[in-house]
């Protein structure tokens, strides 16, 4: 008897309380004044320099709204997806949120987060943020979110192996191919790696050739790496394990975290391909040779720069929050140029302002300085569609399509299908 | 607790008032006791089970979790798996790796719990200790470290294999990725597996075997029966009905396979999907859930493991009727 009594309790309890979660939604807004406190979802675990940033910005905040504290809650990466879908379903989500900048789309779509664009319009640096990165917040013609931080993708290269064999860091495919050929012969170690689970970076090759994944025309999305400059593109990716046999086939089926870059740290492989954000890990598996590491970015066909895409953070306001303006407030005490430049340097990403990626402070950096380049010479994003991250995530379309055809598949029909599924995916 | 504990300590004077006393107990007594049970499994097996044979009628998403009303599509979802060519590529992974996993399995804990029953009592606790850690090991630890096993840079398997003699095993297992293809893929996916779950087949079978009389055993030897026919002609026999559990919790184990090929190969090696896998990437792969297509993917799978549970309990009833 008690049983039921207390599930009937309980019962009674989780109604009552997503009832108040409804009314008090429609409450907030209206009266803007300072809260006892806001919630902040940050992403990873909290490591102490970022404890000690989100301190910092807290303090500044506070200049603003001395009454209101500040609740920093650390979200992992693998959970972000699940802890929003939750706070989705039940109203329990933060006031301001990171998130990454691939799921941006989705969660606009699902109607996770407030629209800030006017709020936006009342925010002088925002001005200078990225176009590019800020296309990617925006749904018919609403901004969303604001770019945080960013990293593009390079080329990691052994410097020591370059001099001594008198390697120049390559400025075109071929170069790549003819470095990565030169080091396996005399290093005894495979030319470079090329993981087929890497969607972001075999995009640059297959932007950098003049195609795309999908575009959108008509309001209609249609995938287009079947067509010659995205095929031949792929056909060079895959070749480089099929045809060239620069690239060893161990890092097929895997992503640039499970096997290349531990090889790369370990002199195991010769080139391998990751973000600024990369150093960080290397420098764990393998410190004493971090002088030796150098950075090239990604060469498109002929010559120049492959355009590059710009995985990062962004920060929200959350739809159901009860204080938008004092949430929007520390968003962009958050992403202040200042602060957003410091939080961005201590993970090795950029920051998503274009004069302060021109800036003399990434020219003159070694790491960092081509990775500013190739960010500020052409940054792209994914098609803005919510059906990119089934294509991304679930399906893994052009991973599984690029391991098929470093298996001997024919490019055409592998990427006749990629394309079939672009159409299903992206236009729902 | 009281009651049953009581009648040993009873005094004969008191006897004759407790068989009224017992008469006049309510007959809701024992249901009540069980109700806790049933209200937890109710909870927490009945009441999902039925939400997820709801939800595969239906399409689901993260915006119908907060409430909004969702919409009834029928046999839409199970239309479109089993009209998938790659649903039945996965499905043809599940069976037969349960079929290959399911008869490792009950053969190496058989074998095991016939070599533990034969060693002396400190090798055999050393040993059925040893082989329960095994068994006490997580999924996801177990997968995690079978992947380092296979994997290319420092793994264990690739550098002892390319250590051996080139005669022996060819050449190139430095750099052999385990995880390319499907095959060695469930190769690797079977040897974790079996490594985890023998130990309950040993020790079961070990449990049983306590119970069979030694005389048998001894009888049989001195007829000039040997280790093989004494195996067929005593132990099978007589722990059929542990063999026939062992079968169906193997085979039901073995069909949801999913920690570890997650971890293994993971969403970027569709071409090794299993049925689990496949359901797992539709509803929570992408942050755009569909519970609806996920929920029907499990119920046939669910179907699949019911077919093949009464299968067998159909085929036991019949040998219990004619015996």
């Amino acid at each position: 008897m008690r049983f039921t009594k207390a599930a009937a309790t309980a019962a009674v309890l989780t109604v009552a309380v997503a009832g108040c979660g409804g009314n008090d939604k429609k409450d907030a807004s209206a009266g803007g004044k300072d809260p006892a406190k806001i919630v902040v979802w940050q992403m990873g675990d909290g490591s102490p320099e970022q404890t000690k940033f989100l301190d910092g910005v807290k303090a500044e905040f506070q200049q603003k709204h001395p009454k209101t504290d500040v609740q920093v809650q650390y979200i992992p990466w693998p959970q972000a997806t699940q802890k929003f879908q939750t706070a989705i379903a039940g109203g329990s989500g933060p006031d301001v949120t990171e998130v990454g900048n691939t799921d941006v789309q989705s969660w606009i779509e699902q109607g996770a987060f407030a629209d800030i664009s006017d709020k936006l319009k009342g925010w002088a640096e925002g001005k200078d943020l990225n176009k590019g990165a800020l296309a990617n917040d925006q749904a018919d013609g609403k901004t969303y979110a604001a770019p945080w931080y960013g990293g593009v993708r390079a080329v990691w290269y052994h410097k020591d192996w370059f001099q001594a064999l008198g390697i120049q860091p390559p400025t075109s495919w071929a170069g790549l191919v003819e470095a990565a050929k030169k080091i396996q012969d005399k290093k005894n170690v495979p030319g470079i790696a090329a993981p087929s689970d890497w969607t972001n970076g075999i995009l640059s090759f297959v932007w950098a050739g003049g195609g795309d994944v999908a575009v959108k025309q008509g309001g209609k999305w249609t995938g287009t790496l079947a067509q010659p400059q995205a095929k031949e593109a792929v056909q060079f990716y895959a070749g480089l394990v099929t045809k060239d046999k620069v690239a060893p086939d161990k890092y097929v089926g895997k992503n640039e975290l499970q096997g290349p870059q531990q090889d790369f740290a370990l002199g195991k492989v010769g080139m391998y391909m990751d973000g600024s954000w990369a150093l960080p890990q290397l420098e764990k598996i393998n410190g004493k040779d971090a002088k030796n590491w150098g950075v090239f970015p990604i060469p498109g066909k002929d010559g120049g720069l492959a355009p590059v895409f710009s995985g990062g953070s962004d920060l929200a306001v959350w739809k159901d929050s009860k204080y938008k303006d004092v949430a929007f407030d520390y968003l962009t005490v958050l992403d202040s140029k200042k602060n957003a430049q410091a939080f961005a340097s201590t993970l090795k990403f950029l920051p998503q302002f274009t004069d302060v990626l021109q800036s003399a402070t990434y020219k003159n950096d070694p790491i960092m300085g081509p990775f500013a380049q190739a960010a500020a010479s052409g940054v792209r994003f994914t098609p803005t569609s919510k059906g990119w991250a089934d294509y991304e995530g679930a399906k893994k379309v052009l991973p599984n399509a690029v391991k098929a055809v470093m298996q001997g598949k024919s490019p055409d029909d592998e990427l006749r299908k990629a394309d079939e599924q672009a159409g299903s995916l992206l236009n729902q | 607790m009281l009651d049953t504990a009581q009648p040993v300590r009873r005094t004969p004077g008191r006897d004759t008032t407790r068989p009224a006393r017992r008469r006049r107990r309510p007959r809701s007594g024992p249901y009540l006791l069980i109700l806790p049970a049933l209200v937890v499994i109710g909870v927490l097996l009945i009441w999902p089970v039925v939400q997820i044979g709801r939800m595969s009628f239906e399409k689901v998403g993260v915006r119908q979790l907060r409430g909004e009303p969702a919409e009834n599509v029928g046999l839409a979802n199970y239309r479109q798996i089993l009209g998938d060519g790659f649903f039945w590529t996965t499905f043809r992974h599940t069976v037969l790796f349960a079929v290959v996993a399911v008869a490792a399995t009950l053969l190496v804990g058989t074998l095991v719990g016939l070599l533990i029953n034969r060693l002396g009592t400190k090798m055999s606790a050393f040993v059925a200790g040893g082989v329960l850690v095994a068994w006490a090991t997580p999924p996801i630890t177990a997968a995690i470290i079978f992947s380092w096993l296979f994997g290319t840079t420092g793994g264990l398997v690739n550098w002892f294999l390319d250590a051996l003699p080139d005669a022996l095993v060819g050449s190139g297992w430095a750099n052999y990725n385990w995880f390319g293809t499907p095959l060695p893929t469930y190769t690797v996916l079977t040897i974790c597996v079996v490594w985890m779950s023998f130990p309950f087949v040993a020790v079961s079978v070990l449990a049983g075997l306590r119970t069979v009389p030694r005389e048998l055993y001894e009888a049989a030897r001195v007829d000039g029966s040997s280790a093989w026919q004494s195996f067929w002609g005593i132990t099978f026999p007589l722990l059929r009905p542990i063999f026939g559990v062992l079968l169906v919790l193997s085979v039901i184990w073995d069909f949801r396979v999913f920690t570890q090929l997650f971890v293994m190969s993971g969403l970027a090696n569709r071409d090794a999907f299993n049925l689990s896998l496949y359901g797992y990437s539709e509803a929570f792969g992408s942050l755009n859930a569909r519970y609806g297509l996920g929920s029907a993917i499990a119920v046939v799978l669910t179907l699949i493991v019911l077919l093949v549970t009464a299968m067998y309990a159909r085929m036991v009833i019949r040998q219990e009727g004619t015996s």
